[in-house]
């Protein structure tokens, strides 16, 4: 099953659905329509779900996206997060938002798997995924807690999805 | 300024033919690639400029072949072979020139070698160039030169080299603006100057003199460095060889290091840098201004040929392979098959 979202056609050849989750026109039945972050794509697999948020760095760097306003002095600009800060910021509400909006639509009832596939090398993907993790947070992050939010976070370039992912493939568009 | 250097059949090397940047050229590549065999190789080449010794002699020297037996040097194989290096070199006036070292397996004294190409204009146009080796030798400089130079100690002659060129007492007048500057941030980072007694280093600071036995490995790479542009040694036309600067160096002094680095790059000095550090690595790719001159060099080993090759480019992103990127890819490759199990596969 082929979706095309930021740049990228993924071709999930085991899903059962995959379609484009923050989908913006009113018109398509899987219309986001919703007041909130919203990853990419979900896949739907036999036993898991597939959250899957994809970012082209620094070209998507905005800032002001996390406050949802415009930073308009300096005082502003010197209190907006770090790049590193603000990208993790942004993927991890975009997973929580997605998995809030999943649960309302009563489609938590598989384990989710957080992928991110990211512009960045592989030593700052390692970087990325490490504080990710910790923050999501992956499995349970308390004793009381009896199911996991996300079950695994995965942070990659595209190189190492196709090396690990062979029945995703994922290609840049503009590349076709 | 070097200009490249092609080995046949020396050391680990069937054939390699690299051009330098006249800036910074990375060397990376995982052990035994041969990446501190080109640093030696040219290093050798400059020290002759200055020192006059003879360029066979030299490499023999700072290579240290077991019995100093210079005909190890040539590649092994079953029969008797020969080897060669060459190496070019842009003179002030743009002419460039070329010396090359000729060996036979069996030859057994630097006295049989074969140098031939322009060794006279070679010799006559002197530049200072200084080795950094992986070892540090500053804490155990007092007494070394003196043991090196009456007993056969098994050291290469590098760092007989680094603790002459430590030794060396400051340039007379006063210290140019640029060359302060460097000086500064050095001070800063470490906290204080060097100065030396009878052979022994010190970091003097408020507190007061602090050995350089009891001072942290990395303190002391500052601090040689602080030496080399405070002696001039590091001066415009110049070549720094550093292999593997990252040993014993705190993650966070490497955007220093690498700060100086790139400063006396753009003050004219040419610069050689082996290095497993994906830190040290990235540092560069970060402080390339526009008008830098830089070059990365990846040394790999053929997967079917077991041959050393080599590839040069001119960003972090187009190096390939990268050694250092690739371990971090099979930690990310391991990370996704256990957490992932067969998913995607």
């Amino acid at each position: 099953m082929i979706v095309v979202a930021d740049g990228y056609r993924f071709n999930f050849k085991d899903a059962i659905n995959v379609f484009k989750f923050d989908e913006t026109d009113p018109a398509s039945q899987t219309f986001h329509g919703a007041p909130m972050k919203a990853v990419d794509i979900i896949a739907e697999l036999s036993d898991v779900y597939l959250f899957i948020e994809v970012k082209e760095y620094p070209a998507s760097y905005d800032p002001d996206a996390i406050t949802g306003e415009k930073a308009c002095s300096e005082i502003d600009c010197q209190k907006r997060p770090k790049h590193s800060e603000w990208l993790k910021n942004t993927l991890k509400y975009k997973f929580r938002d997605s998995f809030l909006y999943r649960y309302a639509e009563d489609k938590t009832e598989k384990p989710v798997y957080y992928l991110c596939l990211l512009n960045f090398d592989n030593a700052l993907n390692s970087v990325m995924q490490k504080n990710l993790r910790n923050e999501l947070p992956v499995g349970k992050a308390s004793a009381r807690w009896v199911k996991t939010l996300a079950q695994s976070c995965q942070v990659l370039n595209l190189e190492a999805w196709n090396r690990n992912f062979p029945k995703w493939p994922a290609q840049k568009v503009s590349a076709e | 300024m070097m200009k490249s250097l092609k080995f046949q059949n020396f050391t680990a090397f069937d054939l390699l033919d690299i051009s330098f940047s006249p800036g910074v050229n990375l060397l990376i590549g995982e052990n035994g690639t041969g990446k501190t065999h080109v640093l030696k190789a040219v290093y050798a080449a400059c020290d002759i400029t200055k020192s006059k010794k003879g360029f066979a002699e030299k490499i023999n020297d700072v290579f240290y072949p077991s019995g100093k037996q210079i005909g190890r040097l040539v590649k092994r194989a079953k029969t008797s072979s020969n080897g060669s290096l060459e190496i070019s070199r842009a003179m002030p006036d743009g002419k460039v020139v070329s010396i090359k070292l000729s060996l036979t397996s069996h030859m057994l004294t630097p006295n049989k070698a074969k140098v031939t190409g322009a060794t006279k204009i070679w010799l006559e146009n002197p530049f200072e160039s200084v080795f950094i080796p992986v070892k540090d030798m500053m804490a155990n400089a007092p007494a070394f030169r003196s043991l090196y130079a009456t007993r056969n100690i098994h050291f290469e002659e590098v760092y007989a080299d680094i603790i002459d060129r430590a030794f060396l007492p400051a340039l007379k007048g006063p210290t140019e603006h640029q060359r302060s500057k460097l000086l500064g941030i050095l001070q800063a980072a470490m906290d204080g100057k060097v100065i030396t007694k009878n052979e022994e280093f010190f970091l003097k600071n408020k507190q007061g003199e602090l050995e350089f036995t009891l001072l942290a490995e990395g303190f002391r790479k500052l601090g040689l460095l602080w030496l080399l542009i405070q002696n001039g040694t590091l001066l415009s036309g110049s070549a720094l060889f550093w292999d593997e600067p990252e040993t014993n160096l705190n993650p966070r002094l490497m955007q220093t290091v690498v700060n100086i680095l790139m400063q006396l790059q753009r003050l004219g000095v040419q610069i050689f840098v082996s290095t497993h550090d994906y830190v040290l690595l990235k540092e560069f790719d970060l402080a390339t201004l526009e008008g830098d001159q830089i070059r990365y060099h990846s040394l790999y080993r053929d997967n079917n040929t077991s041959k050393i090759l080599h590839k040069s480019c001119d960003t972090l992103a187009d190096l390939d392979p990268n050694a250092i990127d690739a371990t971090f890819g099979s930690i990310i490759d391991r990370q996704v098959s256990k957490d992932m199990g067969g998913l995607g596969k």
